[in-house]
């Protein structure tokens, strides 16, 4: 967030949270966050956030896990133990396909986790400015940094919009 | 709150307004309050119970020693029942894990209701219940110490990694499905334990912040875990469906009488959710009342299970009617003899106790005041349990003990070196629940919230639609 007051909205309902945050973002506020206690489609939308990064990474690694499933299954029955097991031929890409399938998801799901990891940069040891404990409770909230002399009509906008508290801070 | 607990006494109705899930009473803040109380310290008898099981496992790690001690000899196996109650117990505990992630991934990609207080239960068995299974090839081995020889890498001893048989795709595939779970666990515990942090304090607050990785419930906190968590959900699904075809194939890609037959997957896969779904309700109906949880899980949640068991249930004996349709319709004598083995052998009275335990009496649940009585319920699952390790046991053990060779029949006697380890596994895998019922909110706060929120917004448009 950038420098400046940070006013904070508290709200008991999505709806007047996602209220909050249009009417900010009409009052072009660029800078508006929200803390919710469970995830919001509707708060997503409002902020203008949806897709995730993350995706890339469970794709790439998905690839890489079958990618690296046929090569260990190829490269080690093909070259390194050349053995006829059951008649079968030695590089038989059926039964391959099982060990690539489970290394693809094992890989993606990994990958998942990392970009996870990255992008929502955990562990976050420090509280996000305007973090309130009661965002993991019951109590949705709208952070909004204002430039100087805003904050009143931000204040305004979050009160209007249905928060049942509003207080400040110095970002 | 007890005063207002919704309870099923009418019929169903399925308006939002008549769902007496855990929304009509029941506030966000009220939610985490009733969770996190069931995390607070427990009295003797949690400690007694917790003893009693540290007991049962404690007696399965002797059994275990002794069978370690003194040879695979002191155990049942004989040629040709090579595999039987270890493997039984394999099959059985990796399918128990199965219900759980069925309830928190497939159902999560259905945008099922329902699941959001079952889920987390279920997926801490799944994950005790997979670590259990790990358990039982080690112990079948006998030799436990060369358990590395089992892995798929390049040796001085020529024992080539052969990726053709369906024992390498098993430690592939369970060892996959493990890990899985646990991400899928870990990262759908991130909120909840963020708000079990801020609600206690001491070891356990550390515990939970640990757990929480920072969570502070952001929208780009949630952005990404709503992606990561939605495509392991993706992942999963299709997982759960491959873990217990490959273990089926350990058998179907045999040329066994009894085994070699393509509806394995289908059927191993049905019968593993099912067993699941029996176990969920025999460690959630006892714990919902231990832990106070009858706010959250109510009668309408289970009225769901049990509906969902009941399906399986119905999949599960088709599958023994088609196995045996088939067996027939083959003309193929050996497979004849091993199918009226099964019913009329020695081993009879376990089929005829699979089929009671599994097919007749879950039609029970046909019944909705059944459903709705958690104590007929409980007793319902107690016979799934009994009848799936039944089942398993009779297809493993009792199609190698008639094979080909009429010459070579021989019946798998347990001993009671392989009856403790088992019993042995169940103490310990109903341990670990225990223990984790009090170490983590067993019910998925976030989730029930969410649900919350679904169930006052299909008020509210019902209202408006009334209104117009």
């Amino acid at each position: 967030m950038t420098s400046g007051v940070l006013v904070r909205g508290f709200f008991a309902g999505e709806h007047d949270c996602v209220h909050a945050i249009r009417a900010l973002r009409a009052a072009r506020y660029a800078d508006v966050r929200a803390f919710t206690p469970f995830p919001s489609g509707e708060v997503l939308d409002a902020l203008g956030l949806r897709t995730s990064p993350v995706r890339v990474w469970v794709l790439l690694g998905g690839i890489a896990g079958a990618a690296s499933g046929f090569a260990l299954t190829i490269g080690l029955s093909g070259g390194w133990y050349p053995h006829v097991t059951g008649g079968m031929p030695i590089v038989s890409i059926p039964p391959f396909v099982i060990i690539a399938f489970e290394l693809m998801i094992l890989f993606g799901s990994l990958a998942g986790a990392v970009g996870f990891v990255v992008h929502g940069r955990f562990p976050q040891l420090e509280a996000f400015p305007g973090y309130d404990p009661r965002f993991t409770d019951d109590r949705f909230g709208v952070v909004v940094a204002c430039p100087p002399g805003r904050d009143a009509d931000a204040e305004r906008l979050l009160r209007d919009a249905g928060a049942c508290e509003v207080d400040r801070a110095v970002a | 709150m007890s005063a207002t607990r919704p309870e099923l006494d009418g019929a169903i109705d399925r308006t939002p307004d008549a769902i007496p899930a855990p929304g009509a009473p029941i506030g966000n803040a009220d939610v985490n309050r009733v969770v996190l109380r069931a995390l607070a310290p427990p009295g003797l008898r949690f400690y007694a119970f917790l003893a009693f099981l540290a007991a049962g496992t404690a007696a399965g790690g002797f059994a275990w020693y002794h069978q370690i001690y003194s040879g695979l000899g002191v155990t049942g196996l004989r040629q040709p029942t090579m595999w039987a109650v270890y493997i039984t117990d394999f099959v059985f505990w990796v399918g128990i894990g199965h219900a759980g992630t069925l309830i928190s991934a497939i159902l999560y990609l259905f945008r099922s209701r329902w699941r959001t207080p079952v889920y987390r239960a279920a997926e801490t068995m799944t994950i005790f219940a997979i670590a259990t299974a790990g358990l039982f090839p080690l112990i079948h081995l006998g030799r436990v110490w060369f358990f590395y020889w089992l892995l798929p890498y390049p040796n001085e001893r020529w024992l080539q990694p052969n990726f053709r048989s369906p024992l390498v795709w098993d430690a592939f595939a369970v060892s996959t499905y493990f890990t899985v779970s646990i991400v899928f666990y870990l990262i759908g515990l991130m909120p909840d334990a963020a708000a079990a942090r801020e609600g206690t304090t001491g070891w356990r607050r550390r515990l939970y912040a640990f757990l929480s990785f920072g969570w502070q419930g952001s929208d780009a906190q949630w952005r990404h875990m709503q992606t990561v968590y939605l495509l392991l959900a993706g992942f999963v699904t299709p997982l759960v469906l491959s873990v217990h075809s490959v273990v089926s194939w350990d058998f179907a890609m045999a040329q066994l009488p009894g085994w070699h037959s393509t509806i394995f997957a289908p059927y191993f896969v049905a019968g593993a959710i099912f067993s699941g779904c029996g176990m969920v309700m025999t460690l959630l109906i006892p714990t919902r009342r231990l832990l106070g949880l009858e706010d959250t899980l109510t009668a309408w949640h289970f009225d769901n299970l049990a509906k969902l068991t009941l399906g399986l249930s119905l999949v599960v004996s088709y599958s023994y009617a088609a196995e045996s349709f088939m067996a027939w319709y083959s003309a193929d004598p050996y497979e004849q003899t091993t199918f009226a083995m099964r019913y009329w052998g020695p081993y009879g009275w376990i089929f005829w106790l699979t089929i009671a335990c599994n097919s007749v009496i879950p039609l029970v649940l046909f019944s909705p005041r059944i459903r709705r009585n958690l104590r007929a319920l409980f007793v319902v699952s107690i016979f799934i349990n009994i009848g799936m390790w039944a089942e398993r046991y009779m297809l493993i053990a009792g199609s190698l003990a008639t094979s080909f060779e009429t010459a070579q029949w021989a019946f798998h006697r347990p001993t009671w070196v392989e009856v403790t380890i088992t019993a042995g596994s169940f103490c310990w895998l109903v341990m670990w629940f225990t223990l984790f019922t009090k170490l983590v909110p067993i019910v998925s706060m976030t989730e029930v919230k969410e649900g919350l929120s679904w169930l006052r917004q299909a008020r509210h448009e019902r209202a408006t639609r009334a209104a117009a």
